[in-house]
């Protein structure tokens, strides 16, 4: 009950975000009937609409107990490790930045702090190094 | 006859079969690494080109799709990334046999699936290039629209428990797909002032995030997967039993494949969920779809290579290229003072026939070739978690770098991925979502443009017999859906 309420919360702060953010697009003297934010605003509506539809269904449910009890701020974790990626890859380059994910990522995954990590970490980010920068020819941070 | 023996001295007179081969080996390894598409493993290729003799080139430069499309369905199936848009579809079912254990049947199925599908799009672009063509003539701006809203019903098959929060995941997608340029006024939407934005988000970069970025998200609190016993770490072909079971789900992908294919921007995305969407309806075990279905791998895989044919359609009959990578390949026949269009038939019809055998031996490359780098990729991810899991970190962000060159993708790609994480604990299907930000900007930009046509009269959409037909076709799918629902 309390998880679908707090998704059609989301979904209401969503939309009403969205569609302040539609109504400030700018009229172009190029545009249509139905403009820029003609289509934003309609599905603003519709998350709306569908939002409370949640909302109301999750009052009149039967209550089900999850028993899934998981460290979430953990798992986002991985995600500023990605992050903290964005930031060190223009500064440190793309090998040293990817050898410090690989390594960061495996020990936040359960591997142990050891020289086997470190040769992993090493080697994933040279191998695809090397795919990427010197086979594929991309320019890479 | 003649034609055949046009097509058997383009391949014994040159080097299309070695180039077949090569081409082929390149698309599967593009495919496989997420952030090169099937049209940049094209276009990397194509300088190289420039000095081949016409027919290789274009064989070569056209297995290099036929590959790709393949290969895009294996980190889909093994690490929950699909390297191309395509291999979305196959996601679903092909990660849940993985991870059960059945990775090995999972990839046979999707090899032996590609190969139907590229077999029989190569058996429409030979003989109904010219009918095909002119279907796609017939499609105009609210034709568009409806097969849009057509691809938009499958939400109604794949919204899972509550339909309702797949419409609001659908919303979320069709949200973030009209970020970017306006598509008629030409005006910012949703770009705070960031140029990184102006081109809107890629599709392929939600669907990295909310597919593998999620995962690899809630991997780090999941116990450690059971480890496949040793028969399961091999590649498995399809026995006589289950190439029966997958007669029909193949005989679904590849009819709508063609028809997708042939139309110009429809693409092998659209066909692959359309395809997924449908076998599921038809099946006689729909509830074991989303669950690991065999079918639910076979349909998605054959209708994505039946594109690889089909999709040369427009471009060898009309010299229209219907999608990136036929744009690729026009470039190579212009590359070689070849103009492609109705007049490539009777000026050098050797090399129309060529590019048929060529596509032939391409398939059959594709299955040499994967039989021999599919065990091999089932060892690798039956390394240790820590380790496969920080690797695919590390390739997705590398990955989704690539694709445009930007951090700034990186970015969205991890924020989507949060984002995919937070609709998993809220029980909000994911697939919807990737279907919205997939067929947002065709359904918008078609949508205006017929109203423009019509002086804004809505009754263009009816008035149209092809959009008037797929508004039908989507209607009923949405309320068969419903009933199947009740049931």
């Amino acid at each position: 009950l309390r998880r679908d309420l707090a998704c059609a919360a989301l979904g209401l702060a969503i939309a009403g975000a969205y569609w302040a953010a539609a109504r400030e697009l700018p009229r172009s003297m190029l545009s249509d009937a139905v403009g820029a934010d003609g289509v934003p605003t309609g599905l603003a509506f519709l998350l709306v609409f569908f939002s409370l539809l949640i909302a109301v269904r999750a009052l009149f449910k039967k209550q089900e107990r999850t028993e899934e009890r998981q460290n979430h701020v953990r798992a986002l974790g991985v995600a500023v490790l990605g992050f903290a990626y964005i930031a060190l890859a223009p500064l440190a380059g793309y090998l040293v930045s990817s050898t410090a994910l690989a390594g960061a990522a495996a020990v936040y995954y359960g591997a142990p702090r050891n020289v086997d990590t470190v040769a992993f970490a090493t080697g994933s980010a040279a191998l695809l190094w090397l795919v990427f920068g010197r086979m594929l020819g991309i320019a890479l941070p | 006859m003649h034609e055949l023996a046009l097509a058997w001295q383009a391949l014994a007179g040159s080097w299309a079969i070695p180039a077949a081969f090569a081409g082929c080996a390149w698309g599967i390894i593009g495919g496989a690494l997420p952030g090169i598409s099937p049209s940049i493993a094209m276009a990397l290729l194509l300088p190289f080109t420039h000095g081949m003799e016409p027919v290789a080139a274009i064989v070569m430069l056209a297995s290099v799709y036929v590959g790709a499309e393949y290969g895009g369905s294996i980190p889909a199936i093994l690490i929950r990334t699909p390297g191309t848009n395509a291999a979305a579809a196959t996601v679903i079912d092909g990660f849940e046999m993985n991870r059960r254990g059945r990775g090995g049947e999972a990839l046979g199925i999707s090899l032996m699936s590609g190969l139907v599908g590229g077999l029989f799009g190569l058996l429409v672009l030979a003989a109904a290039t010219g009918p095909l063509a002119r279907v796609a003539l017939a499609f105009t701006a609210p034709a568009y629209f409806a097969l849009g809203i057509l691809g938009l019903s499958a939400i109604a098959g794949l919204s899972g428990r509550s339909l309702v929060k797949g419409a609001f995941a659908a919303c979320l997608g069709l949200m973030l797909a009209t970020v970017g340029t306006d598509p008629v006024s030409g005006v910012p939407r949703f770009t705070f002032d960031s140029p990184d934005l102006l081109a809107g988000i890629r599709p392929i970069v939600v669907m990295v995030g909310l597919f593998a970025v999620t995962e690899l998200i809630a991997q780090v609190v999941e116990p450690d997967w059971e480890k496949p016993p040793g028969s399961a770490a091999r590649l498995r072909l399809p026995d006589w039993a289950m190439w029966k079971r997958l007669a029909r789900p193949q005989g679904i992908g590849a009819v709508i494949g063609a028809f997708e294919g042939a139309t110009p921007g429809a693409a092998g995305s659209v066909a692959a969920f359309l395809a997924y969407n449908e076998a599921r309806r038809w099946s006689r075990h729909p509830e074991e779809f989303g669950k690991g279905s065999p079918e639910g791998v076979a349909a998605p895989e054959c209708a994505n290579n039946v594109v690889t044919g089909t999709a040369l359609v427009p471009l060898l009959a009309l010299g229209i290229p219907g999608s990136n990578s036929a744009a690729v390949l026009m470039g190579g026949l212009l590359l070689h003072g070849l103009t492609p269009g109705p007049m490539l038939f009777v000026k050098n019809p050797e090399v129309v026939y060529g590019l048929y055998s060529g596509l032939l031996v391409a398939n059959i490359a594709m299955v040499v070739l994967g039989l021999v780098i599919l065990t091999p990729c089932l060892w690798l991810v039956s390394r240790p978690k820590h380790y496969l899991m920080a690797f695919i970190l590390v390739l997705v962000v590398t990955g989704v770098y690539a694709i445009g060159q930007s951090l700034f993708d990186v970015g969205i790609a991890l924020g989507v991925g949060v984002l995919g994480y937070g609709l998993r604990y809220f029980g909000v299907p994911q697939l919807p979502l990737v279907l919205g930000a997939v067929l947002g900007f065709m359904v918008e930009s078609n949508y205006r443009r017929a109203l423009q046509l019509s002086g804004g009269e809505h009754l263009i959409f009816l008035q149209d017999p092809v959009s008037l037909g797929l508004l039908i076709c989507a209607a009923a799918l949405v309320v068969y859906s419903l009933i199947k629902r009740n049931e």
